[in-house]
């Protein structure tokens, strides 16, 4: 379905990264595979370093990291905040929403929205698109909208097919309405049917952590993981993002009135570098328009990888020019979304090491 | 088809493969060589399998139907 957003804008992104760095290489003899295996993977895949946080932290310590430093820098103010919004799929707690603990430990004004959303790799789009509906409020001037996610705990280190390529990251952006007018084009879908398709089977309502649900069990290629593991039918994912993504992306093409040609980056979530250059070959536009270069310095931190190809590759200038984005997100759920949008000059683009 | 073995041998890391020859019985194979499958039927046949496709074609030729017939 389609959604469309007038005179709404982004107007600074921030993203954190934890300090500590670990290279394929470091976790290459957990895995039971040959070295030569495990180096063509390395090779086709795209992985080298990856940044994952130490043992104890968590989503909300990268976020209020993030938030403190924009106070800090007075790039924003505590009482300007009317809406804080955090996507993720690493809550601290089932209960509280970890968005109202954020607000507590920053002492932010009760006069305010406090919003958790359960979203992945199409988080960021979800995220953005429900700041700017909140955008219309009239007493809603300007909303945070974090995204964090602090998956590493949950991948087994001895599975090949998810802990080679899992980071963790959160990012800050911050939305408010313009004074020009602006015009931004979503398209979002879903697909319930292909819920487990990406999925962690413990450690919910369904199915309580246990015994049994911890015990490491071998997989028909030779990975090993418990059921309070995160685990990804990766041929599955890899054909629903390659029937699926084309076409969205040519909708919302369409619903912006805007060619592939006009737009100045395909700012997308990063799953790894094989499956974004079989995307960019598949919508037609050159591998340059559609970095692909997250996976392999950071990891897959699910949506936040969006935001983090922003302040990566055109950070600096962002916050002097005009681009056209089109950003597009893919996965958990299914989900699959994607944004034209008009984005800069920003008063912050940075990235940030916590 | 003969494109189609070309194809096969240099995921599989050959010189050349035969019709009956099993696909999981190469030295090459994992889930990797699984993937680039998958990928290449994507690819060049614009059809969607899945790695349980592959496990039950067993076959180079049965994989080459497989193909052929989801077209």
């Amino acid at each position: 379905m389609n959604f469309h957003f007038t005179n709404k804008k982004i107007s600074g992104i921030l993203t954190i990264l934890p300090g500590n760095e670990v290279t394929f290489e470091d976790e290459m003899g957990n895995y039971n595979f040959s070295e030569v295996k495990s180096l063509k993977l390395k090779a086709a895949m795209g992985f080298n370093k990856k940044r994952i946080v130490k043992p104890g932290v968590t989503g909300s310590d990268l976020c209020l990291h993030g938030l403190n430093y924009l106070l800090d820098h007075d790039l924003l103010q505590k009482d300007d905040i009317d809406a804080l919004i955090l996507v993720t799929q690493s809550p601290d707690y089932i209960m509280p929403p970890t968005s109202n603990v954020i607000q507590g430990a920053l002492g932010l004004k009760t006069d305010i929205l406090c919003l958790d959303i359960n979203q992945g790799c199409a988080g960021y789009i979800v995220g953005l698109m429900q700041g700017f509906m909140l955008l219309d409020q009239p007493e809603i001037r300007k909303v945070v909208l974090m995204n964090a996610d602090v998956l590493s705990p949950k991948v087994s280190k001895r599975d090949r097919n998810s802990n080679p390529l899992i980071g963790d990251a959160a990012s800050i952006t911050v939305l408010e309405r313009s004074n020009i007018v602006t015009s931004i084009a979503c398209t979002l879908k879903m697909n319930g049917m292909g819920a487990f398709a990406l999925q962690i089977p413990a450690g919910g309502a369904k199915l309580p952590y246990s015994q049994e649900t911890a015990e490491m069990i071998e997989d028909a290629n030779g990975n090993f993981r418990s059921k309070d593991h995160l685990v990804m039918k990766g041929d599955e994912v890899f054909n629903f993002v390659q029937t699926e993504v084309p076409p969205l992306i040519n909708e919302v093409l369409k619903l912006a009135n805007i060619t592939k040609e006009e737009i100045d980056y395909f700012m997308f979530h990063q799953p790894n570098r094989f499956m974004l250059q079989k995307l960019a070959d598949k919508i037609g536009v050159s591998r340059e328009k559609m970095p692909n270069n997250i996976v392999e310095n950071f990891g897959n931190s699910s949506g936040v990888t969006i935001p983090l190809a922003i302040t990566f590759n055109i950070g600096n200038e962002i916050e002097n020019k005009l681009y056209k984005l089109c950003l597009s997100g893919f996965g958990v759920g299914l989900t699959w979304a994607a944004m034209v949008i008009d984005t800069g000059p920003l008063e912050f683009c940075k990235q940030i090491d916590y | 088809m003969e494109i189609f073995l070309n194809q096969m041998a240099e995921l599989l890391e050959v010189e050349s493969v035969n019709l009956q020859d099993e696909i999981t019985s190469f030295d090459a194979w994992d889930s990797l060589t699984s993937l680039s499958i998958i990928a290449l039927a994507d690819d060049v046949y614009s059809v969607s399998i899945s790695a349980q496709d592959i496990l039950n074609a067993k076959t180079i030729e049965s994989l080459y139907q497989f193909i052929q017939s989801k077209k």
